[in-house]
């Protein structure tokens, strides 16, 4: 592959993410020599977002129109129909993100480009491609080809790429203004909404950090709530906790209370009864602080660290917030 | 309001210990338990409210083999009216396009305000089908909805987004919806109702009825194939992370932003 | 089989009710929730229009534990009244999430924990029993129960059981991954289908093996076996009765010293409901070693531990302090060193007492099958873990 186009996602004037693990990715797979494209659509005033990417694209195309403010499927679909007909590449690379899982799928039916997607991985072999992707709730994966095509289009999934030290390139701006007509009526973006506080449902909480007895005390939940923050993710307990009222039972993950399926969950002080269990041992990543070496919770745990949780949260909320400024 | 739900049977695979079978491009399914795919329970609670708020009907649509009538009967025992499988060998090796084909094939003739799907499968995820579909319909759509509101011939959905973040659309009717798990709290469907729908036909449509040809279908008329499937690799038990506390924290930290949490 | 055509108090008689109050007066999770079962009968008669109950959560606080029914003047059931409760709610599918989680688990795994059905025998892989299905009939048949089949803390329990009958001369075999759920719980969560299709699964099995006696792990499964099963040809019994038997026709002895100060919770389904009392006793006592004390409250008027009627799923008001935790203080008063049990749910409940009263230093829980097995000179292996 030589030219891959990668579609920017930026949200509340803000570039994600993804957008950077897909450059990078894109600058794996093109190689020496190869082109890699970044696609900017926003309102001309979203102009700045594009020195973040500028650095890490050979070429930037910019439709700069009002109509392009936010995500809105029809308004990025119209934009596509001049993209297709004027950008040359043989891959458009998107996020498996609510934004690109609101997109792609139509503009592969639309256009009936060959598509596949949450992808976990490329491979490109004799100018050809392959993808690799998860099934099963991760626990097979697929390696799937593509129909033959002028242009290919995957959505990528958020994380499955390294978001630093992508190649930086003297990127050059291709402005494209006043692109975009049609009547969206159809579909209209109203505004957005942030989680109400206090409303917490941790049933749909992508990051756990669960505290059992071993937190001994209420007065001691802060420290598990500062982390859950540092982090972005949402405070949760086992039975004990949720019955001496330390946390309310909403909280309560196991058989009595609720099933749970974050990213990652972190136990912390969790023996790891098997009615606990049950309530979490789907989460994508089990992370388990406890002072017992033979506590179950290390059994289905992925990483495990043996001490005292009063030393280890401290010390892991204070590099994480140094990580994030 | 005409509401058609798109309902897909798949193996539960959670508890299972897989294996891949000879072909190594799929898994062997004779010891898994099959269900309703866990985002179209949402999707059929969704239906099922709306219609008690708006009156109207429910049907259920689902592509595959004859097993396929449990699903369908059980959303019949929650409340839907009709059910119709859509079946044919040619379907079979169908990704999300050629999946949607099939769907619109069969939903484009029928009467529909509201067509909902899942936002994705429990099987082959690829979370794709719903849109694909819409756009194959010329339906204005919305994926990850998260709550329905309707007034007149307009909706007004929410949308899940990453970090807790919403995002609230309106959508003017007939239109496509993928509903995201949480949304309601799907109804229990008891033994006893399932058994009272038992005797109720559900109506089989193959490819030659949908006037779909073999190319349109399965792997012909699909955008990707599985070439091969393998496990990914994996550890036996906690891998314990030790050093000092600075060593521990920095470790974690790394296996964190790797595993996706942080936000 | 009544139809539910019937309406409830039609069918459970409840207009015969006169309001005396003894339900409520011995009913123990009376003490601590809104549940006052003598107005749920006069409702459920008077009442038009049984949805009113639909949205009190205290109707799920009753454990079934079946106090009421043993103390009714009139031979009434009022338990049967909340179990019909909550049959109507599970019919119109209104129940929590957790419930309709134990029922989907039980209905496509056979167990309410949603565990692989092939792996409900891995706690018996090393143990070599023998596949039931293929024994001559009138031998022994070992009911093992979902919850000593996958919660590491019951298998220790089964595994205990397995060595006793071993010492006994026992020849016994398990269904293994053929064992579905008793359907006990389910029906008392109100979901009668399932609970008939449970049966019916186990019932095709237990013809086939054709057994003279099947020994159950928990009182639960033995009283759905032995009182609510249709056609079953077989003697139930509980493993206290069983294992009572062997040491009174002197084929199974004791000979290590367990020096051990304990004292015996009677599960209400093997004591209450079955009448139940003097075997787990008889076969504690004749362990050398072990000094026993009676609780307080004890046999028929033992407190209950909150562990059954659904309450493993479901928990409720949940208002006050466990039961569970009473008794576990009670037995601290009395300075036994471990409280002895004999079912899966009052060992699981009366242990996360001891955890959230925080003494695990100071006592145990241990099942009486763990105990005899140390009395044989085996160390069970999860031996009051925690």
């Amino acid at each position: 592959m030589e030219k891959i186009a990668v579609l920017v996602e930026h949200r509340q004037d803000e570039v994600r993410d993804i957008t950077f693990e897909m450059l990078g990715k894109a600058h794996q797979l093109v190689g020496e020599g190869g082109e890699v494209i970044a696609l900017f659509l926003g309102d001309p005033s979203q102009k700045g977002l594009l020195d973040a990417i500028t650095p890490h694209a050979h070429r930037v195309i910019a439709y700069l129109d009002t109509n392009l403010k936010n995500f809105e499927p029809l308004r990025y679909q119209a934009a596509f129909s001049q993209i297709f007909e004027n950008v040359d590449c043989q891959l458009i690379l998107m996020g498996q993100t609510a934004f690109g899982m609101d997109l792609a799928p139509a503009v592969a039916a639309k256009w009936e480009i060959p598509f596949t997607s949450d992808v976990v991985d490329i491979e490109a072999s004799d100018g050809d491609l392959m993808a690799i992707r998860q099934m099963y709730s991760g626990k097979v994966n697929a390696k799937v080809s593509l129909k033959a095509g002028d242009k290919r289009l995957l959505t990528v999934r958020a994380g499955a790429f390294p978001a630093e030290d992508i190649p930086t390139v003297s990127g050059e701006v291709q402005e494209i203004t006043g692109a975009v007509e049609g009547d969206f009526s159809a579909r209209t973006f109203v505004e957005y909404l942030e989680a109400a506080v206090g409303d917490v449902d941790i049933t749909q909480a992508d990051i756990i950090v669960s505290v059992g007895r071993g937190i001994k005390d209420a007065d001691n939940i802060p420290i598990a709530e500062e982390l859950a923050n540092a982090l972005g993710g949402v405070v949760a307990c086992s039975r004990p906790v949720a019955d001496k009222k330390w946390l309310p039972k909403e909280r309560q993950v196991g058989t009595s209370g609720k099933t749970v399926k974050p990213k990652v969950y972190i136990a912390l002080g969790i023996s790891g009864a098997f009615q606990h269990q049950a309530g979490m041992k789907n989460a994508g990543t089990i992370i388990a602080v406890n002072k017992d070496p033979k506590a179950p919770i290390f059994g289905i745990a992925h990483y495990g660290i043996v001490d005292d949780l009063f030393k280890v949260v401290p010390a892991l909320t204070e590099k994480v917030k140094g990580i994030k400024g | 309001m005409d509401i058609i739900v798109c309902i897909k049977r798949v193996p539960e695979t959670a508890e299972a210990d897989l294996v891949i079978d000879g072909t190594k491009k799929a898994i062997e399914t004779d010891d898994l338990v099959y269900s309703i795919n866990e985002w179209d329970n949402y999707a059929v609670e969704a239906a099922i409210q709306l219609k008690e708020a708006e009156g109207g009907t429910i049907t259920v649509i689902s592509v595959g083999p004859e097993e396929n009538n449990e699903v369908l009967r059980r959303a019949l025992a929650m409340g839907a009216d009709e059910a119709i499988r859509l079946t044919d060998p040619a379907f079979e090796g169908s990704d999300a396009y050629a999946m949607a084909k099939v769907l619109a094939a069969a939903i484009k003739d029928m009467p529909h305000d509201l067509i909902l799907t899942g936002v994705q499968a429990d099987d082959d995820g690829f979370g794709a089908t719903g849109v694909a579909l819409a756009q194959m319909l010329g339906l204005p759509y919305a994926a990850l909805v998260t709550d329905i509101k309707k007034e007149g011939d307009t909706l007004t959905v929410h949308r899940e987004l990453e970090g807790g973040l919403e995002e609230v659309d309106t959508l003017k009717l007939p239109a496509l919806l993928t509903i995201q798990t949480g949304i309601n709290e799907p109804r229990y469907v008891s033994i006893m109702g399932i058994r009272r729908v038992a005797k109720k036909e559900i109506a089989a449509k193959g490819a030659a009825d949908l006037g779909l040809s073999e190319n349109d279908v399965g792997l012909n008329g699909s955008m990707s194939q599985i070439e091969e499937l393998f496990f990914p690799p994996v550890g036996e038990g906690a891998e314990i992370i030790e050093g000092t506390m600075d060593e521990k924290a920095e470790t974690l930290v790394k296996i964190l932003k790797e595993r996706g949490g942080i936000a | 089989m009544e139809t539910m055509e019937q309406s409830l108090p039609e069918r459970l008689d409840l207009y015969t009710c006169i309001q005396c109050g003894k339900c409520t007066g011995g009913c123990p999770v009376s003490i601590k929730s809104p549940l006052n079962i003598r107005r749920v009968v006069r409702e459920s008669a008077v009442r038009e229009d049984l949805h009113v109950f639909f949205s009190r959560l205290e109707i799920w606080d009753c454990t079934t534990c079946s106090t009421c029914a043993i103390r009714c003047p009139r031979g009434l059931r009022p338990v049967d009244a909340i179990i019909g409760l909550r049959e109507m709610m599970v019919e119109e599918g209104r129940i929590e999430k957790t419930i309709i989680d134990a029922l989907d688990g039980a209905y496509k795994y056979g167990n309410p924990w949603g565990r692989a059905k092939n792996k409900r025998a891995e706690w018996a892989q090393d143990l070599e029993i023998a596949n039931a299905l293929e024994m001559d009939p009138g031998q022994i048949l070992y009911f093992v129960c979902c919850a000593a089949s996958y919660d590491p803390r019951v298998q220790s329990v089964a595994k205990s059981l397995a060595t006793v009958l071993r010492a006994g001369g026992v020849n016994f075999g398990i269904l293994g991954n053929k064992e579905v759920c008793c359907g006990s719980e389910i029906r008392r969560m109100g979901e009668v289908g399932l609970f008939e299709m449970l049966m019916e699964e186990n019932m095709k099995n237990f013809t086939k093996v054709n057994p003279q006696t099947i020994v159950t792990t928990s009182p639960h499964c033995m009283n759905a076996l032995k009182n609510e099963y249709e056609g079953l040809g077989a003697e139930v019994l509980h493993y206290s009765q069983f294992v009572w038997r062997l040491i009174e026709e002197e084929k199974l002895s004791f000979s290590t010293e367990v020096p051990m100060k304990v004292t015996y919770h009677d599960p209400c389904y093997l004591g209450k409901q079955n009448g139940v009392f003097d075997e787990p006793r008889n076969v504690l006592k004749s362990i050398p070693g072990i000094e026993f004390t009676e609780f307080g409250r004890c046999r028929e008027n033992s407190l209950c531990c909150e562990g059954g009627g659904g309450r493993m799923w479901m928990e409720g008001t949940n208002v006050g302090k466990r039961l569970s935790e009473i008794r576990v203080e009670d037995a601290l008063e009395m300075g036994v060193e471990a409280i002895v049990t004999a079912c899966p749910f009052c060992l699981l409940t009366l242990e996360d007492a001891v955890k959230t009263t925080g003494n695990e230093e100071k006592i145990k829980v241990i099942d009486l099958m763990e105990l005899a097995s140390m009395g044989l000179g085996v160390r069970p292996e999860v031996e009051g873990r925690r």
